[in-house]
């Protein structure tokens, strides 16, 4: 696998991508080289934005109107790609290159069946009749490890989970056996224990196949697993490349180190992680409610008992009817929470871990008083959390919420000022009169300039904007927060930041936080204790140590060996 | 999918249902058909014969569900000007405009669909740009205007084709077809082209937003990575993509081409449905006009069951029971 003994596969020199904007160029691939041997495994590493999926559509001539390769030469076995007409390209395309995308879900055509979009890709290179396309679509699901081949055959694409889905994907990316595969973010959309096995499917694959692999990814320890050189791109450069394990164990440039830095399983749990940009240090104003009736740390505070979620399927008129009379059996029923109990402790961080479906997000939802539980209580120092009878509402301000996506999780059409003084105005923690100053302090607490109370949430960053929700929450003065998945669409250094903010909020405030992920390291580095959620139960529960360190349930084990770990310097 | 065949049937009976009544309740607000039916120098004698005769001395209720009595032994009464069965008189009027709408609408289909499709692929070319332009157009010029500048151009200035009625038919099947006579289909290409102007607009614009919006979809850039020629992508993964939206916009269309098509049917006296539902509204011809609302709602049913069952045909998610 040296580059001295072989003719490289690729080689990419000087090459500029730029996009033209409003604002000028937007140079998203600025002056790119590296080579690439036959059967390497090359891993592109960038946060968002440092242009490492421009370079992959570079390679693969798929650069969208209007961006365009400015200069620059991509030689493929020695032919030059650039300045090729598009029926020469696409003679190339999933024949010597292919590409694997980052949302299954999104790749492919849900209105076809598998067999049609294998038996479309295979026609696009080869003359081949029904029949015999559809025997290679069964050869090629079997390959990539799909159970029952024949008849998945004829699945549509909703029919699959999405680690199938994905399998599908690679099974026609690799159709015609090419010589290079770039997979754009593979396994970013996927549970862990999935994107295990399909790192170690798609290793042994292409070492089976002779093929070479670009792995573009933002996940340092995912490409560390995979890939045999890594070159760290941002603002458009490869600031660093080399062996995967040198440029993760023994970073030269000061970015990759920052980068490394950045990720909580490289520090102390519960240690400020290194900071990328400057974050302020404001105290959040006073407390206005009362925290004299708040029992002491430590004690028990949100209490949740025997929590059930079941999301019926909605029946028509008649099945109504009949269910109703007992003729008929309500149908469907998905039992996202199934009897759980636990206990948060005033001041304490909770971890609850689960993959997708697990039901944690529900549990998280009912904790916080937004779903109503189908049964069992949950109290707030003793006091329901939601008012009883047919129509269940919240009934306190104690506990607030901090979404995923801080895209859809704020409004648009509202000023930052408005979104965060909208709740404090409505419980009148604040009189109007007040609000802005209430607002600049609250903005300044998360590490925002006050003055940003006047722009719109689109004016911001995904971090700028994860920092709004927390402010919004905050300015609820509450004492607890059910955090879902709050850093799970942030880069690497921004979530460093917001993991830094909630550390040094909850020790200020005494919060206590619920902290829903799917991210075990980020749930170690911030949490006291642990849940595990697997099908709505809660499997295991302890502390962290005692639950990283020494996992009692099968599943809790299955599920720590599936993270992929950064190798560290010897 | 019986289940649901049954369901929707039922929804469809009672709909008809109180289109019926609402139907028979606003036409007797119209007003009074005796008026026009007898002659306002008959005697009173004459005057209460008829009156009699036709039932319009009872109570609106009782007049109602006598209606709706002979409604279900396949009596829509019968027409006072025409004199002769509603039911008849609707069916023998039927075809002409079916097959006006339909090829109007599959024309605006067939033709507009790839225009559009292919201004939402090259959405900046200039002929595209050309398209769009012109598709605004068709949307805000009024359909009898176009009428009359179709028949100015062609028939009056240019000559070569007639200017309204329906031509030579062909019987098939028991029922005239204009369409299957040279004669006859000349003289249907005006009205249609007429009534497709609007629909033609509408797809091309639906087309076109549904294929721009798809092109920088993460599906087509999978199958370009794949080598899939832009054709095949176009034709395959787009059509069937957009289709969806395409045919709700189809069924509700073709639906309101049908039952109100009265301008272009006016303008080119083509003798189809709404040259008779208008003849019938002046003439306060209460039974026709009765019998075609209620058929009207029923094509409407009809046309979107079909629409629905073609959803489930061309997205497999809405299938069910498939694990």
């Amino acid at each position: 696998m040296t580059e001295e003994t072989t003719a490289p596969l690729l080689e990419v020199s000087n090459l500029r991508t730029w996009f033209p904007s409003a604002r000028g160029e937007i140079k998203a691939v600025d002056s790119v080289s590296f080579s690439l041997a036959p059967g390497e495994v090359l891993g592109l590493v960038g946060e968002s934005g440092s242009g490492k999926s421009i370079t992959g559509f570079s390679i693969i001539g798929l650069i969208d109107e209007p961006g365009r390769i400015v200069e620059g030469s991509i030689k493929l076995e020695g032919r030059e790609l650039i300045g090729l007409q598009p029926h020469e390209l696409r003679k190339i395309r999933g024949k010597t290159i292919s590409m694997v995308f980052q949302d299954p879900m999104m790749t492919l055509n849900p209105v076809l069946s598998i067999g049609t979009q294998i038996r479309l890709a295979l026609e696009a290179h080869e003359n081949i009749s029904a029949a015999e396309a559809r025997e290679r679509a069964i050869k090629a699901l079997a390959q990539v490890r799909i159970t029952d081949p024949e008849r998945k055959v004829d699945f549509f694409p909703h029919q699959f989970s999405g680690g199938m889905r994905q399998r599908v994907a690679i099974a026609i990316a690799l159709l015609h056996r090419p010589k290079l595969i770039i997979c754009d973010e593979p396994t970013t959309a996927l549970d862990v224990s999935i994107q295990a096995e399909i790192l170690a499917e798609m290793k042994e694959l292409v070492a089976e196949l002779g093929t070479a692999l670009i792995w573009i990814s933002h996940d340092l320890a995912t490409v560390a697993s995979i890939a045999d050189r890594v070159a760290v791109m941002r603002f458009g450069k490869i600031v660093e490349i080399g062996p995967a394990l040198g440029v993760l164990t023994r970073p030269q440039h000061d970015y990759t180190k920052a980068l490394l830095d950045a990720l909580p399983s490289r520090a102390k749990p519960g240690e400020l992680l290194l900071r990328g940009s400057g974050i302020a240090d404001a105290t959040p104003p006073s407390r206005k409610t009362a925290t004299s009736d708040l029992p002491p740390l430590g004690s028990p505070y949100l209490v949740i008992d025997t929590a059930v979620k079941r999301f019926e399927k909605q029946a028509g008129l008649f099945k109504n009817l009949a269910i109703r009379t007992g003729i008929a059996q309500p149908q469907a029923v998905v039992q996202a929470v199934d009897g759980v109990s636990i206990t948060l402790k005033r001041g304490e961080v909770l971890g609850l871990v689960g993959e997708s479906g697990s039901g944690k997000s529900t549990l998280g939802r009912m904790a916080a008083g937004i779903t109503v539980p189908t049964s069992g209580t949950i109290r707030l120092a003793g006091k329901p959390v939601m008012s009883a009878g047919r129509s269940p509402r919240k009934v306190t301000t104690r506990v607030q919420t901090i979404f995923q996506d801080p895209f859809a999780s704020l409004n648009s059409r509202m000023r930052v000022g408005d979104i965060v003084a909208e709740g404090p105005l409505a419980h009148k923690l604040v009189s109007r009169a007040e609000a802005p100053e209430y607002v600049a302090q609250w903005l300044s607490a998360v590490g925002l300039d006050p003055s940003f109370a006047n722009r719109f949430p689109h004016q911001f960053s995904g971090g700028q904007r994860q920092r709004i929700a927390i402010a919004r929450a905050l300015a609820m003065q509450p004492d607890v927060i059910v955090c879902d998945e709050p850093v799970a669409s942030l880069d690497v250094s921004i979530q460093a930041q917001i993991i830094n903010l909630l550390i040094r909020l909850r020790s200020e405030l005494n919060l206590s936080l619920i902290f829903i992920s799917h991210d075990l390291s980020v749930v170690r580095h911030l949490c006291d204790r642990v849940a595990i959620m697997y099908r709505g139960r809660i499997v295991e529960e302890g502390g962290a140590a005692a639950i990283y360190d020494n996992p009692q349930h099968d599943y809790t084990k299955r599920l720590l060996a599936a993270v992929p770990v950064l190798p560290t310097a010897a | 999918m019986l289940g649901f065949i049954l369901q929707r049937l039922w929804q469809a009976a009672i709909v008809v249902l109180a289109m019926s009544a609402l139907v028979f309740c606003g036409v007797y607000a119209v007003g009074n058909p005796i008026d026009v039916l007898i002659s306002p120098d008959a005697t009173q004698d004459i005057r209460a014969a008829v009156i009699a005769q036709y039932g319009l001395d009872l109570p609106l209720w009782q007049q109602y569900f006598g209606f709706l009595g002979r409604v279900f032994e396949g009596d829509f009464g019968r027409s006072f000007v025409y004199n002769m069965p509603v039911s008849e008189l609707i069916l023998s009027r039927l075809p002409a405009t079916l097959e006006l709408t339909l090829a109007a609408v599959l024309f605006a289909s067939l033709v507009g669909i790839p225009i559009g499709m292919y201004a939402g692929y090259r959405p900046n070319s200039p002929v595209s740009r050309t398209i769009m332009a012109l598709s605004i157009l068709g949307f805000s010029v009024p359909t009898f205007w176009f009428g009359l500048m179709l028949i100015m151009l062609f028939a009056v200035q240019c000559g070569c084709m007639p200017a309204g009625g329906r031509g030579d038919t062909v019987s098939l099947f028991g029922v005239d077809f204009s369409f299957l006579t040279a004669d006859g289909l000349s003289h249907m290409i005006l009205p249609a082209l007429n009534l497709a102007l609007f629909k033609f607009s509408l797809m091309i614009r639906l087309a076109r937003a549904g294929t721009r919006e798809l092109m920088l979809s993460d599906t087509v850039k999978f199958a370009r990575a794949a080598g899939i020629s832009e054709f095949t992508i176009l034709s395959r993964h787009v059509l069937r993509l957009i289709s969806i939206p395409l045919v709700t916009v189809f069924g509700l269309e073709l639906g309101s081409t049908l039952a109100f098509a009265v301008v272009t049917e006016t303008i080119f006296s083509w003798p189809g449905l709404g040259k008779l539902i208008i003849d019938s509204i002046t003439s306060l011809d209460r039974p026709v006009m009765v019998a075609y609302l209620m058929l009207v709602a029923m094509l409407f049913i009809v046309i979107n069951l079909v629409v629905d069952l073609t959803y489930a045909l061309l997205d497999p998610r809405l299938r069910k029971g498939r694990a």
